[in-house]
């Protein structure tokens, strides 16, 4: 594994990058191929070409680059290239003790990081079998759902754009901006949140927040139904997404797929029900689900999740009990050993943890499963025989996150 | 049936590597298992093994299933692939191999999928240190499960960031990262420049006695 090996040119060796600078932007990478799936991917056809999509296209919304193989306009094939934002947040976690594996895990899902950060909390409060309290239970599923509504408002405006059409993110910014200022207020943050701790939440609710979440569900519901009348009825937009990067139930379950995209195909898997966590259990909402499994299903999914989650931040706020927002806890936490997995539903889908602890104050092994990850395989089987145009309309429809599919 | 051992509220299994494809496929397509949501897949350095994890979902289990695939070599870690099975399995399997090195038999596009083409090291095994980790735990080496008490004189010196050869940080070599172990620190015979190491016998970091 370590011994010296003869000098290879890298695309990180800095006299590479002098000498040749021209070749950083091959498509062809600068090694033999190592499988034959490589091998088969790097060799032309006859009329067949590479393009490189990313890694700073705006529409792969992060840091991705996609090497396609075209024929005309048509895609071949593709490879994506991940590794742009890798930070090694596994490693870091480990290395930390599990309070800074919350702000570690916080930039992973940087849309809903209320969801990516609740991952050590969840698989601490797993491993220590820590009852929290109530209230803060129900905080955290009013904060929760308040994350997905703004991270789906903005998806929706992603796709969108990323079709050409730039009024919807500019509707879709009002309620996420409203929502943002809105955490801010309860959290201190405006994106990276940080506000979850194991044993409770860091902070009661307040008044600033109390008085801005009722100005604005008194009109929330009328501004998604507002939205969708926007690109429900538009024509350019439907024919756009209808029958595109379809893909059924079967396939998306043996893609490991999760959140919206497998729901679009008609399989009512959603972690808050399926294996139910915190306080979801104790409130009404419905699992949406769609049959046809194209763009234009996971979008109407969406615009139904939303709906739920009013519904659900409804309730949390009737049934919000009295009572402290953190479980009392030594200061200097060590976590009995053991092994835990925990998941969520985040609004890209099933996030999990896979933590193993050996009783120190740091985790032994935290491995982080993004449901994105998993969801963006499938762009490798949705596009060929597409227009490259269309990869924008399938890759946002999936609604991947760079910062947790590079982790 | 499979010897499941409730442990927290996980079902979990512990089986040989070898035997991963056949229960997998028993698992997902037998009726009443019906295990079909591949929640998780991961690669596991518990310091003496390799580990690769899978959890799973079914909707007739009250709970995650979790499978563990023991007992796989740490020098040369093998396990057939279940890409056959669930095709969204590759990307977490190059995942699993870009990071510890496991190789998955079978698997049609195994390469590294975050660390560059021709990185050497295997960034996630306990074998591999950061500088934090090793000024943190000194002389602790591969952090193992058990926690075996170690004399005090088999310690090798703690390890300070930045300073040469001193022990197991990572040395930058011609833009390219290499893992120096400590025994190969300790062959070295050049002496620790930066700073002066603390003495091994006083604790001197808070985690370093616990972990």
């Amino acid at each position: 594994m370590t011994e010296q090996q003869t000098r290879i040119p890298s695309l990180d060796d800095p006299e590479v990058l002098v000498q040749t600078p021209a070749t950083i932007y091959d498509t062809v990478p600068p090694l033999a191929p190592r499988t034959e799936r490589e091998a088969e991917f790097y060799t032309l056809a006859d009329g067949e070409m590479f393009v490189n999509l990313g890694p700073q296209h705006p529409s792969t919304h992060g840091v991705l680059r996609v090497v396609l193989k075209i024929d005309g306009e048509r895609i071949v094939d593709l490879d994506p290239v991940l590794g742009y934002l890798h930070r090694g947040v596994e490693k870091i976690c480990e290395n930390g003790d599990w309070h800074h594996a919350i702000s570690n895990c916080d930039p992973l899902e940087y849309v809903a990081s209320l969801h990516s950060e609740a991952l050590p909390v969840l698989a601490a409060e797993k491993l220590l079998d820590l009852e929290v309290p109530r209230r803060a239970e129900y905080i955290r599923v009013l904060a929760w759902e308040l994350n997905r509504i703004s991270s789906h408002a903005l998806f929706i405006g992603w796709l969108a754009l990323d079709l050409g059409g730039l009024t919807p993110i500019l509707y879709g910014f009002i309620e996420r901006d409203e929502i943002v200022e809105m955490l801010a207020a309860l959290t201190g943050q405006k994106l990276l949140f940080n506000y979850l701790r194991i044993g409770g939440v860091n902070g009661d609710l307040n008044h600033d927040f109390l008085s801005r979440l009722g100005d604005w569900m008194s009109r929330a519901g009328k501004h998604i139904d507002e939205q969708a009348t926007l690109m429900n009825e538009n024509e350019i937009f439907v024919n756009r997404t209808k029958g595109l990067g379809r893909i059924d139930r079967e396939t998306a379950l043996r893609l490991a797929m999760s959140g919206p995209p497998l729901r679009a195909t008609g399989v009512p898997y959603d972690v808050r029900r399926a294996h139910p966590y915190s306080v979801y259990p104790e409130l009404e909402f419905e699992v949406p689900t769609r049959n046809d499994g194209d763009s234009y299903a996971r979008y109407l999914l969406h615009i139904e999740e939303i709906k739920q989650s009013l519904r659900i931040i409804d309730q949390t706020l009737e049934q919000m009990p009295d009572g402290p927002v953190m479980a009392k806890l030594p200061r200097l936490l060590r976590i009995p050993p053991g092994r835990a997995f925990i998941a969520l539903e985040s609004p890209r889908g099933q996030y999990a943890a896979y933590a193993i602890s050996d009783g120190s104050d740091q985790p032994f092994r935290f491995r982080i499963h993004d449901p994105s990850f998993f969801n963006l395989q499938a762009v490798g089987l949705l596009t060929p025989g597409h227009l490259v145009a269309d990869i924008m309309a399938i890759m946002a429809s999936l609604d991947p996150i760079m910062g947790g599919i590079d982790k | 049936m499979l010897p499941a051992e409730a442990r927290g509220d996980t079902i979990e299994t512990i089986i040989r590597p070898g035997s991963v494809p056949a229960v997998m496929r028993m698992l997902r397509d037998e009726q009443d298992l019906r295990y079909e949501v591949l929640a998780d897949v991961c690669g596991v350095d518990t310091g003496q093994t390799m580990q690769v994890v899978y959890h799973l979902w079914s909707p007739l289990a009250s709970d995650w299933l979790r499978v563990i695939a023991d007992g796989l070599s740490r020098d040369d870690p093998r396990v057939p692939s279940i890409t056959f099975l669930w095709p969204g399995a590759e990307w977490a399997e190059r995942e699993a191999y870009d990071m510890f090195g496991i190789t998955f038999e079978g698997h049609r596009d195994l390469r590294r999928i975050y660390m560059p083409p021709d990185y050497l090291a295997f960034p996630l095994r306990k074998d591999f240190f950061l500088a934090d980790d090793a000024s943190r735990a000194p002389g602790q080496g591969i952090r193992h499960m058990e926690l075996p008490e170690q004399p005090a004189e088999s310690r090798v010196r703690p390890v300070l960031r930045g300073s040469p050869g001193s022990g197991a940080v990572l040395a930058a070599d011609g833009g390219r990262l290499q893992v120096a172990t400590a025994a190969a620190a300790e062959a070295s015979p050049e002496p620790s420049r930066a700073l002066e190491p603390r003495e091994t016998g006083a604790s001197d970091s808070p985690g370093g006695s616990a972990s």
